[in-house]
């Protein structure tokens, strides 16, 4: 016989300014199986929470229904105040009167009448609750970060650093990402790759990193604490063991004229090649779309040169498997390419680049050697215009957002372009300047004030190229809307910063949420910012929304951070709310009639086979088996099994069946 | 003694095969299904156009399980059956042979499941034009007249459940009817519970549907419910793409999601 509990918070005023918390506890102390049934003030304080209890001990329960919040929010108080006194938790259950009726109803009759109805829904169904036991899952303590930028090498660093091993997998030949383009940062004008590459170096030394370069993710299934990765290691066309990195086979590569995807095309490159000369590891690939072999089927002078015979030309794509416990995201952006622009020449005038280039331009082991030349002539430009906001903050251009860096490099270029150009003029047409990180603020007033850039407030409207010049018509709205007209003899695109390419099939393959922009979306924007809604998966740095370095790195260490938390335990712990088939005595063993249609229905990759088997060993039946470790109790199964023959515990066909006749039968 | 029946002879006395099931002669020129173990009863076998019943419903059945390999004489709704059956793990590559018929009249055999799906690609998937034309009169209906009209179908059903016998979609051995732990379906004949029944049954066969008509034709009381898996049929053609009893691979439109599926009729 079911004694059942009923427990009516007040939430203050919450509930019962709408509702008639008194009457809902008395009508509920008529329901059949009730044993008692109260209201108080605040049922979650520690008054309320030993009310609880102590019906629990007094009346002996067999079930509680606590008629408060959402069970989002005291579920689990609720439940462990249970344990407590004794009761298994997942006998307690939670009637939402709050966000489900007071909050969203005026005070009237009806109001309480849907809380009594609310109510006698969670008692139909704790009626049929059963006594259930957490799952504990063993967690692999491995985390697989995916980009070796700046995020995934400071988050990789201090993952191996807190003990555990992190397997870094990166799609280009080297790590370092974008920070490893740039020329200088700022506020402080420290040398980008000064401060990067001695990371770099720490990341292929540390015993904890294992660093897979031009690799891919394939496939990945599994769930926090155990997930499978398959990467995909792309043919390098080298044995890398064998390789000394001498470089030999690069210098006699005959093809020399490929633009160089790290010095954004304004230098060139040979068809085997290193990124750059701090490349870790240090260690070429062949390009197969541009080698000679490739193409015409002869050549082979790298093998020819290679002083160990480490070149393999016909080395194929090779995959790893990787069990890891957590998976961190740290993929970075992009920045959209100046063939973007109708207005400013669709890409079509060499001389209009975008603020990577630039970055490539000033940088000291940059095509120029750092001299500040144009692309065109190489000549040295006597002015510059710089664009903010290319892009951004545009909804003209499907660009709502703020990119949030290009503020800052754009005074950063500036600078820079007077530094080394001293009778030169920047100029920088921007919407507003925002400049809201430690000294950055100062630094833009430097550069306007020491460095003498002139800033002009208003938008480019269109930069056309006249007499070897580059026209740039704009308007500056601090001067009543008058036209300006500026002959520069170069164009620097500030362009927006935008999800790096890929990013929505890794979304999908992770089953992780992305915004529309191809960003991969937060679990929440303030509380949980370096988690996603796919728990295990974490995210640190740009592929968030376009972020500086130092934010980045904060990101990073955060997400870190979250993963030695999770690694610090041997076993984690889950509710056991998952989806099980049911299983019944012979000669049926089970109505699972064994279609396997569940097999792809499942988002977790969750269910495999069963075979039931006779004494002898004899398959008597195959059916379908979840597996507790994946299964994350969603449901999608139990709703497509046309036999009914999968029930997920604690929300079985029975307590739901139950809620529903309660609600629609007269009491 | 025609070709199939002496083919039928062979391959029992070859002793490879132990059962043919097919169709003989019945009543009132219908055609009726028969299991063949003796060759000197493979002269009961014939194939014409009155052998229109769907008998891959059998192909799973327990009594027929243990017998020796099998042969299967298929009309087009039992190749697609068959196709459907395999991918849905009820029938198993390797346990039985297929006789079906070319165009001409000759017999082809058909000893894979690769060989099925294979077939069965050269055949018509569709509603025959009578079945479209019913499909078009009630389509073409009010909301109101269409649910007057299946109320009024519904109400005459008295629950034999003719139409999941004959039905070879309808293999599971609990049926929901049947569950009554909690009972989702009510037991008794009433047109709100008869509904229930048959949307519920229309359903289960989305997507799985191959249109063979059987259960309408099965139904004593003639109540044109084929129209209803017929429905689901059409409209997993129209929204995913795919139709049932064309492919060996688990690719049912409601268990698989697909980037390019549409999302225009989540409001």
């Amino acid at each position: 016989m079911a004694r059942i509990g009923v427990f009516i918070c007040h939430c203050g005023e919450n509930i019962s300014a709408t509702v008639d918390c008194e009457k809902v506890a008395k009508v509920a102390s008529e329901f059949p199986g009730v044993t008692v049934s109260v209201d108080y003030k605040y049922m979650c304080s520690d008054p309320g929470q030993n009310m609880v209890k102590e019906a629990i001990l007094e009346h002996n329960l067999t079930g509680v229904v606590v008629s408060a919040c959402s069970p989002r929010m005291h579920e689990p108080t609720f439940r462990n105040a249970c344990a407590e006194a004794g009761l298994n938790p997942f006998l307690c259950e939670m009637a939402n009167i709050r966000e489900h009726c007071s909050w969203v109803h005026e005070k009237s009759d009806a109001t309480t009448d849907k809380a009594i109805d609310i109510v006698r829904t969670l008692v139909e169904k704790v009626k049929r609750n059963e006594a259930l036991a957490p799952i504990y899952v063993p967690i692999t303590k491995t985390a697989v970060v995916i980009g070796g930028g700046v995020a995934g090498i400071q988050a990789s660093l201090d993952i191996a650093d807190a003990g555990h091993k992190v397997v870094l997998v990166e799609r280009e030949p080297s790590i370092g990402g974008h920070m490893s383009q740039l020329s200088e940062t700022f506020p402080t004008l420290d040398c980008s790759q000064c401060i990067l590459t001695p990371r770099m170096v720490d990341v292929a030394r540390h015993p904890n990193i294992t660093l897979y370069t031009y690799a891919e993710i394939e496939s990945v299934d599994g769930s926090i604490g155990n997930f499978n990765v398959k990467i995909r290691l792309k043919s390098k066309s080298l044995d890398e063991k064998l390789c000394t990195g001498c470089g030999a086979c690069i210098q006699k590569c005959p093809v020399k004229k490929i633009p160089s995807e790290f010095e954004q095309g304004l230098g060139k490159r040979t068809a085997i090649y290193v990124p750059f000369p701090q490349a870790v590891p240090n260690k070429p690939v062949i390009d197969r779309v541009n080698c000679t072999y490739y193409i015409k089927g002869k050549c082979k002078v790298c093998e020819i040169v290679c002083p160990t015979k480490a070149i393999r030309f016909d080395q194929e794509d090779s995959f790893v498997e990787v069990q890891a416990g957590a998976l961190l995201l740290a993929t970075g952006f992009d920045v959209l390419k100046t063939n973007f622009f109708p207005e400013y020449g669709y890409g079509k005038y060499e001389d209009v680049i975008d603020g990577l280039a630039f970055e490539r331009l000033a940088s000291a082991s940059g095509p120029t050697k750092g001299e500040i030349r144009r692309p065109s002539d190489g000549e040295i430009p006597k002015k510059i215009v710089f664009i903010a906001c290319a892009g951004s903050r545009d909804p003209a251009k499907g660009i709502e957002y703020c990119s949030k860096i290009c503020c800052m490099y754009t005074a950063k270029h500036a600078m820079l372009y007077k530094h080394k150009v001293h009778e030169g003029t920047p100029y920088i047409f921007y919407m507003d300047i925002r400049a809201t990180g430690k000294m950055y603020e100062e630094f833009v007033r430097r550069a306007i004030e020491e460095d003498e850039v002139k800033y002009i407030r208003g938008r480019v409207s269109q930069v056309y190229e006249k007499n070897g010049k580059l026209i740039v018509r704009g308007v500056d709205t601090l001067l009543m809307g008058q036209a300006v007209e500026i002959e520069a003899d170069m164009v620097v695109l500030a362009t927006a910063g935008i999800a790096s390419p890929g990013s929505e099939e890794l979304a999908q393959k992770l089953h992780v949420s992305y915004d529309k922009h191809k960003f991969f979306s937060e679990a929440h924007p303030k509380l949980k910012p370096v988690e996603t809604n796919t728990a295990g998966i974490f995210l640190a740095g740009a592929c968030q929304s376009t972020k500086d370095i130092p934010e980045t790195v904060a990101a990073a260490s955060a997400a870190a951070s979250k993963v030695a938390g999770l690694f610090s335990n041997d076993l984690l712990k889950r509710d056991p709310l998952i989806a099980v088939v049911k299983k019944c005595a012979p000669p049926l063993y089970s109505s699972c009639t064994g279609c396997f249609m569940c097999i792809p229905v499942c988002p977790y990759q969750a269910i495999d086979k069963e075979e039931i088997k006779d004494r002898s060993g004899n398959i008597i039946k195959t059916i379908s088996h979840i597996n507790p470790g994946l299964c994350q109790g969603c449901g999608t199964c139990v709703a497509f099994c046309k036999s009914k023959s999968i029930d997920i515990l604690g929300y079985n066909h029975d307590q739901v069946c139950a809620e529903v006749e309660a609600l629609l039968n007269e009491w | 003694m025609n070709n199939l029946q002496q083919k039928a002879q062979q391959l029992l006395e070859s002793g490879n095969y132990g059962l043919i099931v097919g169709y003989e002669k019945g009543t009132s020129g219908k055609a009726r299904p028969v299991f063949i173990r003796k060759a000197e009863h493979a002269s009961k076998l014939i194939f014409d156009e009155s052998c229109d019943q769907n008998i891959a419903v059998y192909l799973y059945r327990q009594e027929i399980k243990h017998d020796k390999k099998k042969v299967i004489v298929a009309n087009h709704h039992t190749l697609k059956s068959i196709v459907e059956l395999a991918a849905e793990n009820q029938v198993f590559d390797g346990d039985f042979m297929v006789l079906a018929f070319a165009e001409n009249g000759d017999i082809i055999e058909l000893n894979t499941f690769k060989e099925i799906e294979k077939h069965v690609a050269t055949l018509y998937h569709g509603l025959t034009e009578a079945e479209a034309a019913m499909m078009k009169k009630i389509e073409d209906m009010s909301l109101e007249d269409r649910w007057a009209f299946w109320e009024n179908e519904f109400s005459k059903c008295i629950k034999c459940y003719a139409c999941r016998a004959s039905c070879p979609m309808c293999y599971c051995p609990t049926c929901t009817v049947e569950i009554n732990q909690p009972q989702w379906i009510s037991v008794p004949s009433h047109t709100l519970g008869n509904l229930e029944w048959h949307v519920m049954r229309a359903m289960h066969l989305a997507g799985r549907c191959v249109t063979c008509g059987q259960c309408g034709k099965a139904c004593p009381l003639e109540l044109p419910i084929q129209l209803l898996t017929y429905k689901v049929a059409l409209d997993s053609k129209q929204f995913f793409d795919s139709v049932a009893g064309t492919s060996i691979c688990a690719d049912n439109a409601l268990a698989i999601y697909k980037p390019e599926d549409h999302e225009n009729f989540i409001r």
